[in-house]
């Protein structure tokens, strides 16, 4: 994350999206990251990892987030590297499949691994829900994803990949709230001398 | 003996990992802890230093918040390359107050300071102020 002087993107946040493989965590973050016009018909397993960066801007400000999603390979199969990146995610990003009931409960799992790594630093987190074009095989409600998305203290979001339908709101709810954690801290640094 | 990492002295940051132009690197090296550099999230960060010419250094003084494993490298070249470890430490989190750390320096030579903050206690760290005592080397 080096920058020549004076070339300060934003403040810089490492997206981490979990979740059962086949979910569609890498589906989502490429439709994002190509400004939803991409979406990969074949799929492909993510083996290691994939690393895809991302300005955005800031509401009401002419500050940006530098986002960088880091797509978690769905099958456990971590190099020691790997491992390291993901010491200190900024934030947390939830996937499952509406169609399966498996990848849903895999959910607290998911996220209790992330959260182990620093439970003593503050990681803000969403719930994705994704497939909702699969309508008629949807088996998981948008209430059973809401409570749980609100008994861990995260926040709810339902998009289809594939549609390129609402992908882009739960990445600019979790851009926004990094930078307003890095708001809330220089004011703390602000009051130390 | 004199702080020769101090801006006024001639010294310069001359990269930093992040640059937020609130709270810019050379902050750290203005002779005040009021004002600060911020980290802007990931990690690891670091900052180099330049002195004014080659350097005898004895002691670095460091405040901080948030940091936990924190490098300083040095390096004697004309440009900012070829860095050698100096020390490391593992710092506590001290909450609501800075950390302050003070390490004697054998009188390594330096033409470059180099500090690598590998972790934090928090998604961001701040310097508040760096010192470094020490005196020219002439001839």
């Amino acid at each position: 994350m080096r920058h020549p002087k004076g070339e300060w993107p934003g403040v810089n946040t490492l997206l981490r999206a979990v979740g059962d493989s086949t979910v569609g965590k890498s589906s989502i973050c490429q439709v994002f990251h190509s400004d939803n016009s991409h979406f990969s018909k074949n799929y492909t397993m993510t083996t290691g990892v994939e690393l895809l960066v991302k300005l955005v801007n800031i509401p009401d400000s002419k500050d940006k987030v530098e986002l960088y999603m880091f797509d978690s390979a769905g099958k456990e199969i971590f190099s020691e590297l790997v491992q390291k990146f993901w010491e200190q995610p900024s934030v947390v990003m939830v996937v499952y499949d509406v169609t399966s009931e498996v990848s849903f409960s895999s959910c607290a799992k998911w996220l209790e691994r992330v959260r182990c790594q620093k439970p003593e630093t503050k990681l803000p987190g969403v719930v994705v829900a994704n497939k909702t074009d699969l309508d008629e095989r949807r088996i998981i409600s948008p209430k059973a994803g809401m409570e749980f998305a609100e008994s861990n203290g995260l926040k709810y979001f339902e998009c289809s990949a594939k549609e390129m339908q609402n992908v882009d709101a739960a990445f600019y709810y979790l851009a926004n709230e990094f930078y307003k954690l890095y708001q809330e801290k220089v004011e703390i640094f602000k009051t130390m001398s | 003996m004199f702080d020769v990492a101090l801006k006024s002295a001639g010294a310069s940051v001359v990269l930093a990992s992040s640059s937020d132009e609130k709270y810019p690197p050379e902050n750290i090296i203005d002779g005040n802890s009021d004002t600060f550099w911020s980290s802007t999230g990931l990690f690891p960060q670091e900052v180099v230093i330049t002195y004014t010419s080659m350097m005898r250094m004895s002691r670095i003084e460091i405040a901080c918040y948030n940091v936990k494993n924190v490098m300083f490298q040095y390096s004697k070249d004309i440009e900012p390359l070829n860095f050698q470890d100096l020390f490391e430490k593992e710092l506590d989190s001290t909450d609501g107050q800075l950390q302050l750390e003070e390490f004697p320096v054998n009188n390594v030579e330096a033409q470059h300071l180099r500090v690598v903050i590998e972790s934090g206690h928090d998604h961001f760290v701040s310097i508040h102020k760096l010192t470094v005592n020490g005196t020219a080397i002439h001839g």
